[in-house]
């Protein structure tokens, strides 16, 4: 087995890979990316939805059980990038008592940190990434700087939309997007095409190959593609990581030495990864004492509602995210039932085929009724996208199945049933959305089944080592060079898409680590 | 971009090895329409299961056989799963996706067989989308295979790939494609 050191090594070339690669490399330290998938290039990205799927996993299989999905494979990604190459770039912020929901609503817990912790850090990535949008038009966005960039423009399918909102006395704003509507540090504004979704070659919808995978390079980080981790590796006392072992594309296994250990590599393979980790100090997996690892996954739920007007609506304009923001709804209790908030993101470029496209939206037609509904719902169908907060529920877990990959390694689990709440939500904003299309207009108005987005929880952060795997910093309690990047560290959902905060996440760990160095290294 | 046609045509070809079909002994590249056209060999489904499969898509959207869905599905099948364009990775169906489909294709044709005596093929226009109706919702009595509509939702989403989420397709829809990188070869 080859050997090989470094100061740090990252699992994982997505998005918080690539902010830990970016402050760390720069901070001079040596840095190598192991990302198990291939190689990407932005000129990869080929404008179509076919081709857009080998952005996305597909193997090692993700086995599941439970009343829903976690949707393991159109969440997330394989390959430089990551998911992130392939998302849509909707990026608000959490608010202040997503933070604090168990001291303020005494419900689930509460996240180490609050909002005025993390706040530096949005300011300062959005200026990196280079957001657009409306900050004052946004009512409910919490205290931060002004957006950097204008928002993205509005086709007639945002303004027939904001209609009805206005019609039935909501807001809306400007979608928060991590899309440049003007040449912003090197890289071009958006043409407004809807191709996001195949990943945007000319770097206009922020990506880590155009963002911080660049910086990391510059500053001589390595990036090494069909490099499977498969174990981390620990000393002999059970209480630090000493680096990975790895199989390349050949099945060849290597071991590489680290000061540190990242693991960004997507929350359900960092769970299979510290499961897989187990030895004699720790039988139940790396950074397992409090037993919680792979616990409290959580998913978005989501709705598309759908709308059929007379007049065209140039649905093939803008970017896949949508024009608007709505976060009305956004109080937690006291409306309705369910307790939790609710997004909506209004006007979503659609394309005819693919998951989300517009043949997708009626799979109950076929044959000359599909036909008849393809000629008119391509010129005239709205659409608009909900997600609800879900509850992080102690029995929807990550863990090992009793088969293997082909390094031998179990595949991973994921257990997962949607909370009572977030099922109450779900249906709650489903009927909010048919009659906002109503107001708009709208002639025949449906919605989709239950949907899937983000994958949250697993590695869940917290102030007790015995409640939590990691501590406000991402930093494992267990063990002091360990930390986890994404989204696996959340430990409640919110209503919002969860990319922009696990940047700020990442960017406030990878300075912990790089301020504290010295402490973390023995 | 910067990229050069030829550059681009280049990277395509390659990573879509994909579009690489056999005629008369001969790698050539095609898209599925003219494949089906020319007869290039198929490499997974044999000629009973792309009869049902031509058939089936034809139901689902008119057009799809010609569109050359079969031989869409078929290259599909032959690549390894990371490499796949079928929506089948979406669903998180596990590989080997030849197995799904192969066990799809045959419950639909032994639907057909057992409640109108015919092969689906063979079935008139009317009869075969009365049995497509009748296991899209759910697996009917008797069904041997993959649950029935995801079987319906996954044959009918590749019938969609082939006949709408193509250069031409969007054409015919008269929609602007304005692609950053138009995907050669249609896909």
């Amino acid at each position: 087995m080859a050997k090989d050191q470094v100061d740090v090594v990252i699992v994982g070339a997505g998005a918080a890979g690539s902010v830990y690669a970016a402050v760390l490399a720069e901070s001079g330290k040596s840095v190598r990316v192991l990302e198990g998938g291939p190689p990407r290039r932005l000129d990869d990205l080929y404008s179509s939805q076919i081709w857009a799927r080998r952005l996305k996993w597909a193997t090692p299989h993700v086995a599941e059980s439970g009343e829903h999905s976690v949707w393991p494979n159109f969440n997330s990604g394989a390959g430089f990038g990551g998911a992130a190459i392939h998302h849509y770039g909707v990026w608000p912020r959490l608010h202040e008592d997503d933070f604090k929901i168990h001291s303020r609503y005494g419900r689930a817990r509460d996240w180490p940190i609050e909002y005025k912790d993390l706040q530096p850090y949005y300011d300062r990535v959005q200026e990196d990434v280079g957001i657009s949008g409306d900050a004052e038009a946004e009512i409910w966005r919490p205290p931060g700087a002004a957006y950097p960039l204008p928002p993205v423009p509005v086709f007639p399918h945002g303004e027939t939309l904001a209609r009805g909102f206005a019609a039935m006395d909501m807001q809306v704003a400007p979608l928060p997007l991590a899309i440049l509507t003007r040449p912003y540090k090197g890289r071009a504004a958006c043409i407004y095409d809807g191709w996001c979704d195949a990943g945007c070659p000319t770097g206009a919808l922020a990506n880590p190959l155009v963002v911080y995978l660049p910086r990391a390079t510059q500053a001589g980080a390595e990036l090494q593609a069909d490099s499977h981790v498969t174990r981390v590796l620990s000393n002999r006392q059970g209480d630090r990581v000493t680096g990975v072992e790895y199989a390349d594309a050949a099945g060849e296994l290597h071991e590489l030495r680290a000061e540190v250990v990242v693991l960004a590599a997507f929350n359900i393979e960092n769970v299979r990864l510290l499961l897989n980790s187990a030895g004699d100090k720790a039988p139940d997996g790396l950074a397992n004492s409090s037993g919680l690892v792979g616990h409290y996954v959580m998913c978005h739920p989501s709705v598309m509602v759908f709308g059929l007007f007379d007049e065209e609506l140039q649905n093939h304009m803008g970017v896949t995210a949508g024009q608007f923001l709505n976060q009305d709804k956004w109080q937690k209790n006291g409306q309705g039932e369910a307790f939790g908030s609710r997004q909506w993101a209004i006007a979503q470029a659609v394309k005819p085929n693919d998951f989300l496209g517009i043949a997708m939206s009626r799979a109950d037609l076929f044959h000359k009724d599909l036909q008849r509904f393809m000629e008119r719902a391509v010129k005239s169908m709205a659409v608009m996208t909900a997600i609800t907060e879900d509850q992080p529920q102690r029995s929807n877990r990550i863990r090992l199945a009793e088969r293997r990959d082909q390094y031998n390694m179990p595949l991973a689990h994921v257990h997962y049933t949607t909370s009572a709440d977030g099922l109450l939500l779900w249906k709650d904003v489903a009927k909010d959305g048919k009659a906002v299309m109503a107001a708009a207009g709208a002639g025949e108005i449906w919605n989709g089944p239950q949907g899937g987005q983000h994958i949250m929880g697993g590695t869940v952060m917290g102030d007790d080592r015995q409640s939590s795997v990691t501590n406000a910093f991402a930093q494992t309690h267990d063990m002091e060079n360990l930390f986890i990047g994404g989204t696996g560290v959340f430990p409640t959902s919110s209503a919002v898409n969860p990319t922009y905060t696990l940047h700020a996440l990442a960017l406030r760990s990878a300075e912990y680590m790089r301020d504290n160095w010295a402490s973390l290294v023995r | 971009m910067a990229l050069t046609q030829s550059r681009r045509s280049f990277l395509h070809d390659a990573g879509l090895g994909l579009l690489t079909f056999s005629l008369a002994g001969t790698q050539v590249l095609l898209t599925p329409r003219q494949a089906r056209a020319r007869s290039a060999d198929l490499r997974v489904l044999d000629a009973s299961e792309v009869g049902i499969l031509e058939a089936l898509g034809e139901v689902l959207v008119p057009g799809a056989a010609e569109a050359g869905i079969a031989h869409f599905v078929d290259q599909q099948l032959s690549v390894q799963p990371n490499d796949c364009l079928l929506m089948a990775r979406y669903m998180n169906i596990e590989p080997p996706y030849a197995d799904f489909y192969r066990a799809g294709l045959q419950a639909v044709d032994e639907l057909a067989r057992r409640l109108r005596d015919t092969p689906f093929p063979e079935l008139d226009e009317v009869a075969a989308v009365d049995i497509v109706r009748g296991f899209s919702n759910s697996s009917p009595e008797g069904w041997q295979g993959p649950p029935a509509p995801l079987v319906y939702f996954l044959l009918r989403s590749d019938a969609v790939d082939v006949v709408y989420g193509t250069v031409e397709g969007f054409a015919k829809m008269n929609i602007p494609y304005m692609p950053h990188i138009l995907p050669p070869r249609n896909w």
